[in-house]
């Protein structure tokens, strides 16, 4: 029939009918399919199909995609359905969908305790399977325990553990003469006077993006707090210690130093995150204190990626007392209220071993988790590898017991990079914070 | 070819007294509220509801996510009377308020009276003035990030030769976002407004100026006491729009840097989805949901009772 019969057919009542009739079921039929996903659906030739859901934050997608792609061929079996956020929207929505009861079967999940979007605190609410019969997480490594694990269960999968140090630029380095990398502070410090007379901005720093104002500190509280007193959580946990009485204090004045002999861009409450990427990755800036897994960030923002690199901020000016911060990377875990539960956690389970472990370490520059003869470790966390056996302590956060001490250092930091408050007043806040 | 025809046996119903109007059985006589009762039924079950069960949440310590809930009685209330960072916010959510209600209409104002005037080009200053309110917020607070870049050679910076860090230095965030959130909303004032004005008759006009009414004597005598609706409906919900203002700080600074932008609105948010209080954060919404239906009842009792007919 073309369209000219069709305008100029007529129709009876009865065929009208029975045409809306016919629209409605199928549109009623499209609801449901929208409205009540199926979770199994079948293959060309015949085989059933599970449907999972994945919801990951952006810095995952690289080593992810490889990985599903390498999971699906494996396993034709399974569909997985991969979407992605910024670390600042991901917690949000993730919480949202977890308070609503439609969780993906597979979402990302922060380590320890210290975000709404923590291992524990939703591993209490009951809303993470227990993955601890798996194979790869026997090989946890005692110290990084309390980022997987509640109770003594593993809820959370991670690929391996990142720093926190100084991604360098080295044209820039190279251009202001400097041979090599500071080994205390009183070099750092001096390195950075030489890099500004050079007339490049030492220090980028985007604290405009809230989780940046964190990284210096975290850079320097290993060496000012942990060096000194590796127990220093523990403590703190059964209120004998506090972020004003102890080297948080230190942390804080040596981080207002650097902006006070110039060292930060201008305005660093105004610049965001990718600005300071494009600043150091342009040679604009000479270095950014940031963690490593956002060196691929870096890389895509240079037009050469080799020319970036990473060295620990030596925090103390004596080199043996210099520690760093090495966390667990960003996890993924698997809803305990999805309806294929048991398919979710083979993903996990494909993850956990070796070569995969492997290939996710390598695109976030990250320490694997366990290692053998096909590990590789980022040229650029070399200098890092000392450190790690003995030297090293989990982000801050991690072990912090709930989730408003976080928020609270973000703010405290940009109030005193803008001169509104003093390090007095900074650290009373985040010790009120601490014991809510 | 036969048929079979069935004789439809008689209508039992009698036929309705009166001769029946337009609309069936509705008429005239109907009650008003049966013409909305459609849409009615289908604002309580989506909207009214939803709001009202969510009011229960306010009396838990639900934390947004798992089962574990119990009831708290009145402590969330109580917290808030003590919580410094939420009581700092209502400081910052009035400040906004106040600039945003008397810019946007002052400009919507003056917009308006502009476009109303015989301009070749009105109609389309109409639409370009228009034209930010349909952008969604949180475009605009992207689109404004760049505006407010705080390079010297960049932005509104680079066009004043400024050197002021807009969005980064705490005793300039809120006028920057009252500034983001005026440039939006100023042209929805404005046709607001040009409602107004249309509905003042010329014949007043042609009346003042024959008894030498000046241009701005007409404007104070003719032309404002008959534009008092439209400044009630103006006030109101800009009043409102600035109380519970949130996708442009949020996507602007996130309350920051430090605490300068946090208003009502992102303190709830934050409590909710952040530091996982969702009992907490219910509490802060309602007494942000009664304040802002408060301050409206007052207003608009007020602004009524100095509106004349035309």
């Amino acid at each position: 029939m073309t369209m000219t019969d069709l305008r100029n057919a007529r129709m009876s009542r009865a065929q009208f009918f029975r045409m809306m009739g016919g629209l409605a079921a199928a549109a009623a039929a499209t609801t449901a399919c929208s409205t009540r996903p199926q979770t199994t659906a079948s293959t060309g030739d015949g085989q059933a199909v599970t449907e999972l859901k994945f919801v990951g934050v952006a810095d995952q997608k690289a080593p992810m995609d490889g990985l599903l792609t390498a999971y699906q061929q494996a396993q034709p079996s399974v569909r997985l359905t991969a979407s992605y956020a910024p670390t600042d929207q991901v917690q949000t929505s993730l919480r949202t969908q977890l308070g609503a009861g439609n969780a993906p079967d597979l979402h990302v999940v922060y380590p320890g305790s210290g975000s709404a979007m923590s291992m524990s605190q939703i591993a209490e609410a009951g809303l993470l399977a227990d993955l601890s019969a798996q194979a790869w997480a026997a090989t946890i490594p005692t110290g990084f325990k309390p980022a997987f694990q509640l109770d003594g269960k593993t809820y959370m999968y991670s690929a391996g553990s990142s720093v926190i140090g100084a991604v360098y630029n080295k044209k820039v380095f190279e251009q202001a003469g400097v041979q090599e990398p500071p080994a205390t502070w009183s070099e750092f410090l001096a390195l950075c006077g030489k890099l500004k007379k050079a007339g490049v901005t030492p220090i980028a720093l985007g604290a405009q993006t809230p989780w940046v104002t964190q990284l210096i500190t975290y850079a320097l509280v290993p060496s000012t707090v942990y060096a000194k007193d590796p127990t220093f959580d523990d403590k703190q946990l059964a209120g004998q210690a506090s972020f004003a009485e102890s080297g948080w204090r230190q942390a804080m004045e040596m981080y207002l130093e650097l902006q006070k002999r110039g060292f930060f861009n201008d305005n660093p409450n105004g610049t965001t995150f990718e600005q300071q990427t494009s600043m150091v990755a342009t040679g604009k800036a000479a270095m950014a204190i940031q963690v490593s897994a956002v060196l691929p960030d870096f890389r895509k923002a240079a037009s050469a990626p080799d020319d970036l690199s990473m060295f620990p901020v030596p925090g103390a000016d004596d080199a043996a007392s210099v520690w760093i911060p090495a966390g667990v990377v960003v996890g993924l875990g698997v809803s305990a209220k999805s309806r294929n539960v048991e398919q979710a956690k083979a993903f996990v389970d494909f993850l956990g071993r070796q070569e995969n472990i492997n290939a996710w370490a390598k695109a976030i520059a990250a320490i694997p988790l366990t290692q053998d003869a096909g590990s590789t470790v980022d040229p650029a966390v070399q200098s890092f590898l000392p450190f790690t056996k003995d030297r090293a302590v989990p982000f801050m956060d991690q072990r912090w017991p709930n989730a408003e001490v976080q928020p609270v250092h973000f703010a405290v930091v940009q109030e005193l990079l803008a001169g509104k408050a003093t390090v007095d007043e900074a650290l009373k806040k985040m010790d009120e914070a601490y014991r809510k | 070819m036969t048929h079979l025809t069935v004789d439809k046996p008689p209508r039992s119903r009698p036929a309705p007294a009166g001769r029946p109007g337009p609309l069936g059985r509705f008429s005239a006589s109907s009650p008003s509220w049966l013409f909305a009762a459609p849409a009615l039924v289908v604002y309580v079950a989506v909207v009214l509801y939803p709001a009202a069960a969510g009011v229960v949440y306010a009396f838990t310590d639900w934390s947004g996510i798992g089962q574990e809930m119990s009831f708290v009685g009145v402590a969330n209330f109580l917290t808030l009377l003590d919580d410094e960072q939420a009581m700092g916010s209502i400081g910052n959510t009035l400040l906004l308020t106040l600039a945003i209600v008397a810019v946007q209409n002052g400009v919507g104002l003056l917009l308006a009276l502009g476009v109303h005037a015989k301009l070749r080009s009105r109609a389309m200053l109409r639409v370009v003035f228009f034209s930010p309110v349909v952008v969604s917020p949180v475009m605009v607070a992207f689109l404004w990030k760049y505006v407010y870049n705080p390079d010297p050679s960049a932005g509104l910076n680079g066009l004043l030769g400024l050197r002021v860090d807009w969005l980064g230095d705490p005793s300039v965030a809120l006028w920057s976002i009252a500034g983001m959130v005026v440039w939006q909303y100023a042209g929805y004032s404005m046709v607001i407004f040009l409602a107004g004005l249309e509905g003042v008759p010329t014949e007043l006009h042609e009346a003042a100026m024959i008894d030498g009414a000046g241009t701005f004597q007409r404007f104070r005598y003719v032309t404002w006491p008959l534009l008092a609706p439209a400044v009630t409906i103006n006030l109101m919900l800009s009043t409102i729009g600035g109380l519970k203002l949130f996708d442009q700080i949020f996507a602007a600074t996130n309350g920051g840097p430090g605490y300068a932008t946090e208003t009502l609105s992102t303190v709830l948010y934050k409590q909710a989805f952040v530091f996982g209080k969702f009992g907490y954060s219910t509490a802060i919404a309602l007494v942000l949901a009664l304040f802002v239906a408060a301050v409206s009842l007052v207003q608009v009792y007020y602004l009524r009772s100095r509106e004349v007919a035309s």
